[in-house]
């Protein structure tokens, strides 16, 4: 087959499948989206059975998805999975109508009403921005105290996304998070990310460890993959103190050096024979 | 490898021959972030950009 690759900048994934893909005896087309013209109203690009999206910028990577689905490649992931696993705000919405289990979440416009949410949702409460990643900007709130006060900087913020709290309930995991891999149906391996900081991101310093997950977890994960339009997928498991498990994000431009460096499991080949499959069937 | 000139301090940078256009290099003598260009199959290196907002996974 010939595979393209849409990217911004190589990191250790993009070369791992860049390498995985000649390796597997399919024909490699780079596709360096900064350095690119990509044509919305004319046929321009041919023969490609299928691009991986792997821009690290959310926009750069809804726009050339956009623009290579429009001269019918087929991109993995989708436009509309991107976008949908790009906006904390439209994965919530996507995963709750599905019924996956997520985190209580409220959507407010003002401090007013934010404080409203967050008294009924109960402290603490964490906010986020609907867009970014690597826990970056989110925050959690004690008390009312600590929530006016993040407020009052998100309110000051010149993004407009930052005018909508998305307010969400605090979820007391043990000191870790799982990061479980979706590809189309399978859950072929996953790490829980164990950090003493309530943010379990590899990102900000969680530790990678191996885990083994049961049936009904793995459903779980199938479930909100299915959910989100199925394709290459990472998805973000919260456990409470009760057992219960909550589908926190799910990630369309999902990294994966750490989980194969700390689980062995060769990911890349996994992702790019089963998207082969995938499109075969 | 290739030895490719930094852009920031002027020393020099071995890089792979396999190396791809947008890959990241480190300038271990003056600690610049650098991304690698290839014009006109010749190797060329910026600066890095900055960390965007809407960077993630």
């Amino acid at each position: 087959m010939r595979i393209g690759l849409a990217y911004d900048l190589i990191r250790w994934e993009e070369k791992a499948l860049a390498y995985t893909i000649k390796d597997l005896g399919h024909t490699l087309e780079l596709i360096h989206v900064p350095e690119s013209v990509f044509y919305l109203t004319e046929p321009t690009i041919r023969g490609l059975d299928v691009t991986f999206e792997r821009c690290v910028s959310f926009y750069r990577a809804l726009a050339s998805s956009l623009t290579l689905e429009a001269q019918g490649v087929f991109v993995v992931n989708t436009f509309d999975v991107i976008r949908n696993c790009g906006d904390k705000m439209l994965t919530t919405a996507v995963l709750a109508k599905k019924g996956v289990p997520v985190p209580r979440t409220m959507i407010a416009f003002d401090k007013v009403r934010a404080l409203e949410a967050a008294k009924t949702i109960g402290y603490p409460v964490v906010v986020k921005p609907i867009y970014g990643s690597w826990g970056r900007m989110i925050a959690k709130a004690d008390d009312e105290s600590s929530l006016l006060d993040i407020l009052d900087f998100r309110e000051n913020m010149p993004s407009p996304h930052f005018q909508i709290h998305y307010i969400q309930e605090f979820i007391r995991k043990p000191g870790r998070d799982i990061r479980a891999y979706y590809l189309w149906g399978e859950v072929p391996v996953a790490i829980y990310r164990v950090s003493r900081n309530w943010k379990t991101n590899t990102a900000l310093g969680a530790r990678a460890e191996p885990a083994n997950l049961d049936e009904s977890t793995k459903e779980l994960v199938i479930k909100a993959g299915e959910a989100m339009g199925s394709g290459v997928l990472g998805v973000d498991l919260m456990e409470d103190e009760d057992g219960r498990i909550v589908v926190s994000e799910v990630n369309a431009v999902v990294e994966f050096k750490n989980t194969v460096r700390v689980t062995g499991y060769d990911l890349p080949r996994k992702i790019v024979s089963s998207t082969v499959e995938a499109l075969k069937a | 490898m290739v030895k490719v000139t930094c852009p920031i301090c002027g020393g020099k940078l071995d890089i792979p021959e396999d190396s791809l256009p947008g890959e990241l290099f480190e300038h271990e003598d003056c600690g610049a972030h650098l991304e690698l260009v290839i014009n006109e199959g010749r190797f060329e290196l910026k600066l890095a950009e900055e960390i965007a907002e809407d960077w993630g996974q």
